[in-house]
């Protein structure tokens, strides 16, 4: 198991500096510097400047820097736009919101669309499972950029229930809508895959072995049914955490909340870079190590693996 | 020895007739599945429409989609909705614009969106994955793994960070989605190829002296033609979420072009004011070529798919 888990981090680590190394060269490519303003500067002024924060250097130089900052202090530099911030400032303000509302999402989507998909699979065709297949297929076009609006039409313009943005620390009136936009995609998917899988775990010889001894139903579906039924769904939690990662742009966005998202879109339409690359970097970090905690899980639940 | 000329003749009759009885290729196999799925037909048909309203749409418009009504400026709630006297069939959005022109100009760019990414995901995920699984060995393993690489980088703030630094264009979109449309392809190709490698076929071609670049185009990707057909259809959707998806931030397409993304998004800003139908037909639309792409898909699948059945 050791080996294994130290054999996924080292592919992480070329995936995390590939990530970094172009993003860098795509940032240095760009036209025009960072400090580069409609009243031009001196030249001295701005030779200067780009020696402060080590522009004049050669590009393998400041990569070999930018590199070292972020692994040895987790540091992504100064931003460019609010000069008296740093990304990590930034990000140290929006990240947690993210966060919050984020895990909330994925618990929500993997425990609603469990429950749905076994639900679906335990009473097949009956008017429960077509509800549920009805939910999956609807969902597939609604996602979180669709669902924002309409929660928003329905619940803020409609019925008035809920404020239609902000974040006041997390209060639940400012959670639930962004949580149901960027949950109910990855439920509906999640409820697709489960339902399927749960179907052709109840149709195998071993279910058939434990009816035939007589076990009890809720034994059969809970103890031997549910685990590898849910494999197949471990395996898109990848994925499904990218998603929402990248999701939380909208809802930041649409539900003016202050996560990371905000901070990078105004960052890409302010060209911000420092600010953009610090987020990306962050956000691929993040979806490295959640791609090696689902395959480290899925290593360990699965007794087919052998590593 | 004599030979009984008649015996004969009947023999050449019988054969020319057992001929006649046509074999059902795979192709018409496929064809005659897909064909009794009727939501699978039915997407088709609505993917039809919606296409023949792109094409045919602009020569029913009295605005162009980039036109200012002056006459509907400032009082777009009374004046902007959709009627047939004004000439807005959509109504107008925030600005006065002919909301139908936008629409069919919005629905025409979405669609190239998914043209293209699945284009570029057929040829280059095609070859790559073909390569990658005929070769075999290191070549595989580094390919392969380069792949896994690219794949768990969250594609959409790379696009977003070439969009910027590249500018904001549609030819920066399209490119970018190209770029990261074809690595579930090459996947999907690469273990399909290396399933078809082990044929006999193959293995008279290799004996035959057959280049390794042409038992790749002549034999390999030929028998790939039903699966790659299949995903790519399977894909389009995706290309089209995520350029709505960047479009919505405002990152995308740029006036005065517009797709369902940016239009959504400003539907979205205004319904606050209740000119519904801003986000409406935007929404409409969308949906129902999502709904028959997805539909679509599925019959694909059942239809071609070898293993689902």
């Amino acid at each position: 198991m050791f080996s294994f888990i130290l054999k996924r981090l080292l592919t992480a680590i070329p995936t995390l500096l590939i990530l970094i190394i172009v993003s860098f060269i795509l940032m240095h490519s760009a036209p025009g510097g960072p400090f580069t303003s409609e009243r031009a500067l001196p030249p001295q002024v701005e030779a200067n400047i780009n020696a402060k924060y080590g522009l004049d250097k050669p590009l393998h130089e400041q990569i070999f820097v930018y590199v070292k900052s972020i692994v040895l202090h987790f540091d992504f530099g100064p931003s460019f736009r609010y000069k008296d911030r740093s990304v990590n400032d930034l990000i140290s303000d929006g990240f947690p919101v993210t966060l919050t509302y984020g895990s909330i999402s994925a618990l929500v989507a993997v425990l609603f669309g469990v429950t749905m998909g076994v639900i679906a699979a335990l009473n097949h065709n009956t008017w429960k499972d077509y509800t549920a297949l009805g939910f999956t297929f609807t969902a597939q076009v609604l996602p979180n950029f669709v669902m924002a609006p309409l929660l928003v039409l329905l619940f803020t313009l409609q019925l008035g229930w809920l404020p239609g943005g902000g974040w006041e620390g997390g209060k639940a009136q400012y959670i639930i809508m962004p949580v149901i936009a960027l949950s109910t995609s990855y439920m509906a998917t999640i409820a697709r895959i489960t339902r399927s899988s749960m179907l052709e775990v109840l149709n195998s010889n071993f279910i058939r072995t434990a009816k035939a001894k007589g076990l009890p139903y809720q034994r059969i579906v809970f103890k031997h049914a549910l685990k590898p039924a849910l494999l197949p769904v471990l395996s898109y939690m990848g994925p499904a955490m990218v998603g929402l990662i990248t999701g939380s742009v909208i809802i930041d966005m649409y539900f003016s909340t202050g996560g990371i998202g905000v901070l990078f879109v105004n960052g890409a339409l302010n060209r911000d870079y420092s600010t953009i690359m610090g987020i990306t970097i962050l956000v691929g970090t993040l979806t490295v190590l959640l791609n090696l905690v689902v395959d480290v899980l899925y290593a360990w639940i699965d007794p087919k693996i052998r590593y | 020895m004599i030979v009984d000329q008649k015996k004969m003749e009947n023999l050449a009759d019988n054969l020319m007739a057992a001929e006649e009885v046509q074999g059902r290729s795979l192709w018409a196999d496929a064809a005659r599945r897909f064909s009794h799925n009727k939501a699978a037909i039915g997407g088709l048909v609505t993917l039809t429409l919606v296409v023949l309203f792109t094409l045919i749409g602009p020569s029913f418009a009295q605005w162009s989609n980039e036109e200012i009504d002056w006459a509907v400026l400032g009082q777009v709630k009374t004046m902007g909705a959709p009627s047939i006297e004004s000439g807005h069939y959509f109504g107008t959005d925030e600005l006065g614009r002919d909301l139908y022109s936008r629409v069919i100009q919005g629905t025409s760019i979405s669609l190239m969106v998914g043209v293209i990414g699945s284009f570029v995901a057929v040829v280059v995920g095609t070859l790559y994955g073909a390569i990658a699984g005929y070769v075999g060995g290191r070549v595989d393993n580094f390919m392969m793994r380069l792949v896994d690489i690219f794949m768990s980088i969250p594609y959409m703030f790379v696009l977003i960070l070439l969009l910027v630094i590249f500018g904001r264009s549609l030819n920066m979109l399209f490119i970018g989605i190209g770029l990261i449309s074809w690595f579930d392809m090459s996947r999907i190709v690469r273990g399909q190829t290396l399933s078809i490698k082990n044929k006999e076929f193959i293995e008279a071609a290799v004996a035959a002296g057959v280049s390794n670049f042409t038992i790749i185009m002549r034999h390999i990707v030929p028998n790939l033609v039903g699966i790659v057909i299949v995903y790519a259809s399977l894909l389009v959707p995706g290309f089209i979420l995520a350029e709505s998806f960047i479009s919505f931030l405002g990152l995308g397409v740029q006036e005065p072009n517009t797709s369902w993304g940016a239009l959504i998004s400003e539907g979205a800003r205004t319904m606050q004011y209740g000119t519904l139908w801003q986000i409406g037909f935007p929404l409409f639309f969308f949906t129902i070529t999502l709904f028959s792409m997805f539909f679509i898909g599925d019959g694909l699948r059942d239809a071609l798919d070898p293993k689902d059945r």
